[in-house]
């Protein structure tokens, strides 16, 4: 039952970063339907984006900031140079964005080479739960992406803004035609979904090794997250829930290549059960 | 107000608005009328830009509109509703008004208190999801999604399809009050011969692409050999 606990608590930290990357990947591909195969490297740039401020001699609280930011700068740069030009083209869009993805992970491959690079424990203080240590740093990515997901649900349902993006959404050249600038909400929801990966990514970077590749681990299981819980904020979250909990239990109960094959199985699992994903098997209901 | 100069447009290979001119005064409601496949609602979609025109000028209070996005086009004040209506069927009545405002310069973000007026049912339906509606009532709320954009142009594509009769003349008088009350200019595309003579002044019959004859409503009382000519009546 205590090792339950722990193991549970490990896997909602990857179940959280998975929804932050997946939510950011659904809002873009609703808005834009463009599927973002660069959103992985939004990830890895957001953790870079600590390694850089660490190296800078800030501290990591001040990289956790900025990552963001500056990941949705990133964001909003690739928007006005290549994304824009591909959206109404939907297969050139998974290739331009391959393309990113590439581009972005020999970028910085050349900057900081190949090798996994660490920060170190920002908070590195533990508390007992079931009797064991547990680092408090992994409450605080418990944390601060629950306020994050509750924030992106806020500005979604509960603004003028959520209402305006909802309505480009359901109908993009309706909403065109009652003088919504569908440009600017692209701009700005396509940074704010590269944001959120950027933050995923900078609040992960002190669990993990922080190399070149490790967008594709976050990449896939959103994408999966999505295909299996439907392309709706709270689809992400449903799967998410699943792929990330069933990703983690496995792999502490076996071994993690056991543990691509039970999500890949369930992820199919799930797809021939509801086609529509839980979320929208659950509002059909 | 609104000058077409021989605008030619289409979808991909076939042209379906050949030369079309026409102008539109202010001030007046003008009703464009043709058969099944003319390219009523292309001409309307051209004037949004949902549609680029491959020749010719659409020219609004003079200015060329030429590579305007609809969100400039719309904002430049002229207010559309699509035929079907096309309104968010999952956000409330409320969030559908909204959305005619949302787009629009700060100062003019609120719905104007006047469009209850005219009609009182959306009132009562603020916070009812708008699919659920009647056809009727989803109607009045594109017009008044529309007009909650204060337009100076107004763009109606078949507002009467698929409305009970009663319904249509409810919802053509209070059109004919709001352009009196506003001075609101209408161009308005309708096969409903008695809600054209309910609400317009001016008439435009388009065939194969271009303006076939315009008359006004006046003279089509006397002779109505125009709509036999130009509809299947
Ligand atoms: N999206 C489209 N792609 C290709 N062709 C189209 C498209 N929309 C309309 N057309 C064609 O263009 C022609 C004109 O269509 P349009 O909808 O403008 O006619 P309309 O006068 O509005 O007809 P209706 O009275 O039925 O609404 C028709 O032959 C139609 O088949
Ligand atoms: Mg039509």
């Amino acid at each position: 039952m205590d090792q339950f606990l722990i193991l549970a608590l490990d896997a909602s930290n990857f179940v959280l970063a998975i929804i932050l990357v997946a939510m950011g990947l659904v809002i873009i591909f609703g808005l834009m339907n463009v599927i973002n195969m660069a959103h992985g490297e939004f990830f890895l740039l957001g953790a870079y984006a600590v390694v850089m401020v660490d190296s800078a001699g800030g501290n990591f609280w001040l990289g956790l900031l900025l990552a963001p930011v500056f990941v949705g700068l990133v964001g909003l740069v690739l928007e006005e140079a290549v994304i824009r030009h591909v959206y109404h083209r939907f297969l050139d869009t998974i290739l331009a964005t391959w393309g990113l993805s590439i581009f972005i992970k020999q970028a910085v491959v050349l900057i900081f080479g190949p090798a996994a690079m660490t920060v170190g424990d920002p908070i590195d203080v533990t508390v007992e739960i079931a009797g064991a240590p547990y680092p408090v740093y992994r409450l605080f990515i418990m944390g601060v992406s629950l306020a994050v997901i509750a924030f992106t649900f806020w500005l979604f349902f509960r603004t003028r803004f959520g209402l305006t993006a909802r309505g480009v959404i359901a109908n993009r050249n309706m909403a065109s035609c009652l003088g919504v600038n569908t440009r600017r909400l692209d701009r700005m929801t396509f940074a704010f979904g590269a944001a959120l990966a950027g933050l995923a990514g900078a609040v992960m970077a002190p669990i993990m090794g922080i190399d070149p590749q490790m967008g594709m681990g976050f990449l896939v299981p959103a994408f999966l997250a999505i295909l299996v819980g439907g392309a709706g904020l709270a689809g992400a979250m449903a799967g998410a829930t699943v792929i990330g909990g069933a990703d983690t239990v496995a792999a502490n109960l076996w071994s993690p290549v056991v543990a691509q094959i039970v999500v890949f199985s369930m992820a199919i699992m799930a797809i021939r059960l509801f086609p529509r994903g839980i979320a929208g098997a659950w509002r059909k209901r | 107000m609104l000058t077409l100069e021989g605008v030619t447009a289409g979808y991909g290979g076939g042209r379906v608005l050949q030369g079309i001119d026409l102008e539109i005064a202010a001030g007046t409601v003008t009703a464009l009328l043709g058969r099944n496949g003319m390219g009523k609602t292309t001409l309307m979609k051209t004037v949004m830009g949902l549609l680029r025109p491959d020749a010719g000028r659409v020219l609004f209070d003079g200015r060329d509109l030429a590579g305007r996005k609809p969100y400039e086009i719309a904002n430049s004040g002229i207010g559309y509703v699509p035929q079907g209506r096309e309104i968010f069927p999952d956000f409330t009545v409320a969030e559908n008004l909204l959305m005619g405002v949302l787009g629009k310069p700060a100062n003019r973000r609120d719905i104007p208190g006047g469009i209850f007026d005219s009609f009182p049912i959306l009132k009562e339906r603020l916070d009812q999801k708008a699919g659920t509606m009647s056809g009727g009532q989803q109607q009045q709320l594109a017009i008044a999604r529309a007009l909650a954009g204060r337009p100076r142009l107004l763009l109606l594509d078949e507002p009467s399809e698929g409305i009970q009769p009663s319904i249509v003349h409810e919802i053509a008088a209070a059109m004919r009050a709001v352009a009196e009350r506003d001075g609101l200019t209408v161009l308005v595309v309708e096969q409903n011969v008695e809600m054209v003579f309910d609400m317009a002044r001016d008439c435009a019959f388009i065939e194969n692409g271009r303006v076939a004859e315009r008359t006004d409503v006046a003279a089509l009382r006397r002779d109505d050999a125009p709509l036999h000519r130009y509809l299947s009546v």
